[in-house]
């Protein structure tokens, strides 16, 4: 035992050592973080002689952090910028966001979350750095959805949102109506194989459905929309397609269905597409079908990520205002096209050739016009469980969809109201 | 004849089935074992056997290269390090003093520690920032360190405590009759009197720290400073471009420095927990 | 004189560090919240909150309906069969591996310490992908190679209910095992040995040897580790409740059902003083049990 002991303590202390080293760097870390509040106030009074230390938090796939470091660093040497990982990112933004000495100066995530952060009052509206007409090449809407009482709050760099993807193998002809895929559905359903599969018991995929019907989970007035007739018809449909998939929902059951060929169709997003190509699947991808009823397309959520504003960054205005500027043109928005295919936001990117080969970019353009971006308000936050109940329960529990989505709207408005 | 092969059936039958109550406990960790020993990125799949089709150690030379890895461990064992060794230096004096003296508002005080558990903690985020904030220890080890050992601090106290319990206050009269002083008598005699459970408290100390990553996760900045549970955290959080083999290699290299200490530890356990071997 | 005036303050001075950290990372917690609840703390006033009386609680009273009260109810039951099944299995083993001439018994116990080295979550996602997934989880292979029909692991009440008592046994165990483990070897072997020569059979000196030599050495593991079941909320809630996955079982516990319904909104105020009515709840619970167990064993 004391050998073990001191064996340990030997390797501890070997460790330290090197920690150490380590630590020095962490050290250098929080130096820079003192010194971006000196230099801050330095940097009125002598033109950017000092290099301003500019944080911006992620939580997104490493890929796109490196580019957005990469475009940034062109800033150097008078503006250095570290973007880092921040797990919880959410969460940790309630934490710290008014403190400037543990908050980042800016951070990159969906849209929908600016609603409750204005709301806290820790977010400054991008405007203030930068004009309006910036965004006058963006998409619509992208803009809309970085909108928040009338105050734009995100500068939107990609946008992503739902494909329907199908095995070029397995599937000749594509439904262009719901109910073709339905038909489809029944005839191609057995034996462990399915016609079409999705994730139909949450939120994000099923509302491309209640859109198809012109219904809403909720409003940009913060009103839920699930006792409205259009949203009982499209859960009533939706379900006679739950009917031919498996029961359990979820990403890693449909994807891996899709992977080994036992699902013909799938909607997913592109961030499968380099997974399946590696599987061998030969994927095509069609606009979505459209609901017969209606007439229009299955038009799913849109989300839209960019990058936000802490209101503590504001005495660092130049700075921010030469990231942002740096952000708003077309370069980011097409090497992000390049590196991981997502669409981006400037129409001016889309002049570029390979983005505009890029089948998958493409498609998610046209898919622009009738996508909806997801709800900012804050209210949204707690619609989510409360969707994904009432969906459970009508898919899996083959409860009355009528029935359950008025439950599902009394317990909505108490929620939203319990949030005051 | 009878007697020895009773005992030898009977010691049969007993390994037989701590045997299958072992392969029953670790079903999951073999299905780890073989998505993280497969080279295709699949942690379902419809033709699974525990054999993966294509054997690969890259996912493990991925998590040991690629990811940082042997950072996270580093990280890990200075934060294990530190809370242990802090830990059991405030609570064995505490442990000490609730065993071996009797004083006003002990049993209130005992009493107290355990109910304080039953507090749901999942809002206790705001109110540790709201601690750590002013004294610039957020982003910082020594700010998770602190807390840790304030968690730890309880269990540490009553897991002490009791063994100390058992150790007849004779020993110490007689140590006392001998002219050592407060100091001497904890030192030379009650702790290597204490060692076991000293060694199990530590170990368990070992384990909360190590698989720790809620705080670890909300308190900590930047990749550099993860321990080995909030980079597996982080790993996994990417959710749509995981990497299931590389995740399956990572949890297993995170829990096998455990099975490590544990197994070399075991002869030091003996009577670990509470009373102890201290008779006449 | 001095000497016994000094005397006087020594356990206090002994204690007071680890009361310190204790009172820090413990106390403190429980009263800001304390403090929060009082205050109207929420999306709309994040950092400009000031105290609203008792208005979060007569809001939270609300809370407290049927689905509320069921949660409560399920919550009670699922501590009860998990305490239950824990003591029995732990005892169960921790007693065979005390048998005599064992040769493999640190081989056994590290292996079934194996649960004990991940990460909870971690075990919790590989259990729900790996064993309890319909489609291709290992558990319905089995079933399917045996030629029974695939068995809905999470999706309906009970099943479910029971697959999350199977894992979290499976991640308490460890522990459970290991202090009755460390417990039963303290137990001085002659009580045994003057039984047997007084005739007395296995299951007569278990009942009236060990367990009541067990019982004030275990207590304060096994309180613990009742609150820790009853407060659990990562198993209940990765395995059925997660956002983006849920399985439509409901099997909400009271921490779950709050989170769901309470944490949700953001609104601090409010969900703070749901945790101190919860607090509250479990502590006149542990009073009443324990008055009615008749003497405290837990503080020797």
């Amino acid at each position: 035992m004391k050998k073990m002991l001191s064996v340990l303590l030997i390797a501890a202390l070997c460790l330290s050592v090197v920690a150490g080293c380590g630590k020095t760097n962490g050290e250098n870390q929080d130096v820079t973080v003192d010194s971006e509040d000196e230099s801050a106030s330095g940097n009125t009074a002598q033109e950017v002689q000092e290099p301003t230390n500019i944080i911006i938090w992620y939580e997104t796939q490493e890929a796109i952090a490196q580019e957005l470091q990469k475009e940034l660093d062109k800033l150097a040497p008078e503006i250095i910028v570290s973007v880092e990982r921040k797990d919880k990112l959410t969460e940790a933004l309630k934490l710290v966001g008014n403190d400037p000495s543990s908050a980042p100066d800016m951070y990159f995530f969906a849209h929908d979350k600016i609603g409750i952060y204005a709301e806290m009052g820790i977010l400054s509206p991008i405007t203030n750095f930068i004009p309006a007409s910036t965004f006058d090449d963006f998409i619509p809407m992208t803009v809309d959805a970085a909108t928040y009482k009338e105050q734009i709050y995100q500068l939107p760099i990609y946008f992503e949102s739902l494909l329907f993807m199908y095995n070029k193998e397995l599937m000749q002809e594509v439904p262009t109506t719901t109910d073709e895929l339905l038909l489809y559905m029944e005839a191609n359903t057995i034996d462990g194989n399915y016609g079409f599969v999705e994730q139909h018991s949450t939120a994000y995929f099923s509302v491309g459905w209640i859109h198809a019907y012109d219904g809403f989970i909720i409003n940009d007035k913060a009103q839920p929309g699930l006792d409205r007739q259009e949203t009982k018809d499209a859960i009533k449909y939706h379900k006679q397609f739950v009917n031919y998939m498996p029961i359990d929902g979820d990403y890693n059951t449909m994807t891996t269905l899709f992977k080994e060929g036992r699902a013909h169709s799938t909607i997913g997003g592109p961030w499968l597409i380099p997974d399946l190509v590696e599987n061998g699947i030969d994927i095509g991808i069609a606009p979505m079908p459209i609901v017969n009823a209606t007439s229009k397309a299955i038009s799913p959520f849109a989300g839209i990520q960019g990058i936000c504003v802490l209101k503590e960054a504001e005495n660092k205005k130049e700075a921010v205002t030469k990231v942002l500027e740096q952000l708003s043109k077309p370069d980011i928005g097409i090497n992000l096209a390049k590196t991981i295919g997502s669409a981006p936001v400037n129409n001016k990117c889309y002049d570029d050739d390979a983005v505009k080969n890029n089948e998958i970019v493409m498609t998610l353009k046209e898919a622009s016009a009738t996508a909806v971006p997801m709800p900012n308000v804050p209210e949204m936050d707690v619609m989510w469980a409360i969707t994904e109940n009432l969906l459970s329960s009508v898919n899996k529990g083959d409860k009355d969809p009528v029935i359950a989505s008025d439950e599902a709207q009394k317990k909505a408005l108490e929620q939203i109201e319990a949030m005051k | 004849m009878s007697r020895r092969t009773k005992l030898k059936v009977k010691l049969g039958l007993l390994n037989l089935f701590f045997v299958v109550a072992c392969s029953l406990c670790l079903i999951p960790i073999l299905y780890t074992l073989s998505v993280s020993l497969s080279g295709t990125n699949n942690i379902l799949s419809g033709s699974f056997s525990f054999i993966p089709k294509t054997f690969t150690l890259d996912n493990y030379k991925a998590v040991l290269f690629n990811e940082p890895y042997l950072l996270w461990l580093k990280n890990t064992l200075i934060l294990v390090s530190a809370t242990v060794t802090l830990s059991l230096a405030v609570a064995i004096p505490a442990a000490y003093a609730f065993s071996r003296f009797r004083f006003i508002g002990r049993k209130t005080i005992l009493y107290i520690l355990i109910l304080l558990n039953a507090f749901p903690s999942i809002l206790s985020m705001f109110a540790i920032y709201r601690i750590l904030m002013p004294i610039k220890l957020v982003n910082s080890y020594l700010g998770l360190i602190l807390i840790y050992v304030g968690t730890m601090a309880i269990f540490g106290l009553w897991n002490m405590k009791g063994y100390f319990d058992t150790i007849p206050i004779e020993i110490e009269e007689a140590g006392k009759i001998d002219g050592a002083n407060d100091f001497q008598l904890v030192t030379k005699l009650i702790l290597p009197l204490a060692k076991p459970s000293i060694i199990v408290t530590a170990v368990m100390i070992i384990i909360f720290v190590w698989n720790e990553y809620i705080f670890a996760v909300t308190f900590m900045t930047g990749a550099q400073k993860y321990t080995l549970a909030a980079g597996l955290y982080a790993l996994q959080a990417t959710q749509y471009t995981r990497n299931w083999p590389v995740f399956s290699a990572a949890s297993l290299l995170t829990a096998i420095p455990i099975l490590i200490i544990f197994l070399m530890i075991q002869r030091n356990m003996v009577s670990g927990l509470t009373a102890g071997g201290v008779k006449g | 004189m001095k000497k016994r005036g000094y005397k006087k303050f020594i356990p206090y001075i002994y204690s007071l560090p680890g009361l310190i950290f204790i009172g820090l990372m413990i106390v403190f917690p429980i009263l800001y919240t304390g403090y929060i609840s009082l205050t109207n703390m929420n999306v709309y006033h994040w950092f400009d909150f000031h105290i609203i009386g008792f208005q979060n609680y007569k809001k939270a009273l609300f809370v407290l309906d049927t689905g509320f009260l069921a949660a409560f109810g399920r919550t009670i039951v699922w501590t009860a069969v998990n305490m239950m099944l824990q003591m029995i299995i732990a005892f169960l083993i921790a007693s065979l591996l005390n048998v005599e001439g064992l040769k493999l018994k640190g081989v056994y116990k590290t292996i079934l310490m194996f649960p004990w080295a991940m990460p909870g979550y971690i075990s919790i996602l590989l259990w729900r992908m790996g064993m309890f997934n319909t489609e291709f989880g290992l558990l319905n292979n089995w079933l399917n190679r045996l030629g029974f029909s695939d068995v809905h692991w999470l999706n309906s009440d009970h099943i479910a209910f029971g697959s999350s008592v199977v894992v979290n046994l499976w991640l308490a165990l460890p522990f459970m095992i290991m202090i009755i483990d460390g417990a039963l070897q303290s137990i001085d072997k002659t009580y045994y040995e003057s039984a047997t020569i007084e005739g007395a059979g296995y299951f007569v000196q278990v009942r009236q040897i060990t367990l009541p030599l067990l019982k004030p050495i275990i207590a304060p593991a096994v309180i613990i580790t009742m609150f820790t079941t009853f407060k659990q909320f990562d198993i209940i809630y990765l395995l059925t409740q997660q956002q983006g996955s849920k399985t439509g079982a409901d099997i909400h516990t009271v921490i779950t059902y709050t989170y769901e319904k309470a944490f949700v909104t953001n609104n601090y105020g409010y969900s703070s003083a749901i945790s101190i009515i919860i607090f509250m709840i479990l502590i006149i619970f542990s009073l009443a049990i324990r008055g009615g167990k008749k003497g405290g064993d837990v503080d020797e």
